[in-house]
């Protein structure tokens, strides 16, 4: 009998003692995404917005970012609640870096050498920062087709590590753009349109994160 | 240019599977696995990937085929009979196709199709 109000009472400490650090801990937001989605673009509106300040460089060449970027204590609120996060802004996930494409950006041929370089280890680091994450913004181009490996492969990875994910169909200031795409290709998930460059919907994309974590 | 295709067990992936299956891929070979891969087992191929891109492989193109997610009018039995045999052999039921991204220019998955877009 003892034992079992023994046994309930450390239960019950251990819950409460759980919900107090969880509480206090600074949440890890990963920005996941293609390489071009805009994860880089929505990191900066983010940090803009509750820091005042950028957090990574944006171009049209893709993997700009080929680092992790970290921003910490964003603090979030919405009505008189506060989310304390760290945004993880990560180089995008691909299967393929051809520096020949560089080439077309305009780099010359030994910088678009080491930016493939570069960008390959900036996908690896991308993937093993995975079990990092507390909660992860899935960043798509709403020009693209959703439907490719990429997108399944970081959803899949995400989903069997039960991390809590919300799909941002970026882009939406671009006429052909469609969320409505990225809903039925991916429909067991909350799907967010915003546009960061403009940041369009973004003050929905903050009150959905309160419900999601 | 010759282009071969290549069945890999999956089982065969379980050892040192990946690593060889790239040792194929750089010689302009498409890869057919006969189930398809869990998402730890695509990042793993991404990561592999990563680490052999050079001048001369641009890297790869895949996509795959759930066999279980057509299976919808199935008897009771027959799921059942299905998610056994998963649990037991580990392998999802389906198709996996991978090609090197230089000859491969886009896989394009149809619902009961893989379509082969060559450069």
């Amino acid at each position: 009998m003892v034992t079992k109000h023994l046994k309930n009472l450390h239960n019950r400490l251990k819950s409460f003692l759980g919900k107090l650090f969880k509480r206090n801990k600074e949440i890890k937001l990963g920005l996941y995404g293609p390489p071009n989605s805009g994860k880089s673009t929505l990191a900066n509106t983010i940090c803009m917005d509750w820091l005042g300040k950028e957090l990574s460089t944006t171009s049209e060449i893709p993997h700009e970012t080929r680092e992790i970027q970290t921003k910490e204590n964003v603090i979030i609120e919405n009505n008189g609640k506060k989310l304390t996060f760290s945004v993880v802004d990560t180089p995008g996930i691909a299967t393929k870096i051809d520096f020949e494409d560089f080439l077309k950006g305009g780099l010359k041929r030994p910088e678009a050498k080491e930016r493939a370089k570069e960008a390959t280890k900036g996908v690896i680091e991308s993937i093993k920062w995975l079990d990092k994450m507390d909660a992860v913004l899935v960043i798509l181009d709403a020009t693209k087709d959703p439907i490719n490996q990429v997108n399944i492969t970081i959803l899949g990875n995400l989903e069997a590590r039960g991390i809590p994910v919300l799909i941002i169909a970026n882009k939406l200031d671009l006429k052909e753009s469609s969320a409505t795409a990225i809903r039925s290709a991916f429909p067991q998930y909350e799907v967010i349109g915003i546009s960061a460059k403009e940041k369009h919907n973004t003050e929905q994309l903050y009150q959905k994160l309160f419900e999601v974590l | 240019m010759d282009v071969k295709i290549k069945l890999y067990p999956y089982e065969k992936l379980k050892e040192d599977g990946i690593k060889d299956m790239l040792h194929d891929l750089k010689k302009n070979t498409i890869i057919m696995i006969d189930a398809k891969l869990k998402p730890d087992e695509e990042a793993k191929l991404i990561e592999e990937t990563m680490k052999n891109i050079s001048t001369n492989f641009s890297g790869i193109e895949l996509d795959s085929l759930d066999l279980t997610a057509s299976d919808e009018n199935d008897t009771v039995l027959k799921k059942i009979k299905t998610q056994i045999l998963e649990f037991l052999t580990g392998k999802k039921r389906g198709l996996t196709l991978i090609g090197p991204a230089d000859i491969i220019k886009k896989i394009e998955k149809k619902p009961d199709d893989l379509l082969l877009h060559m450069r």
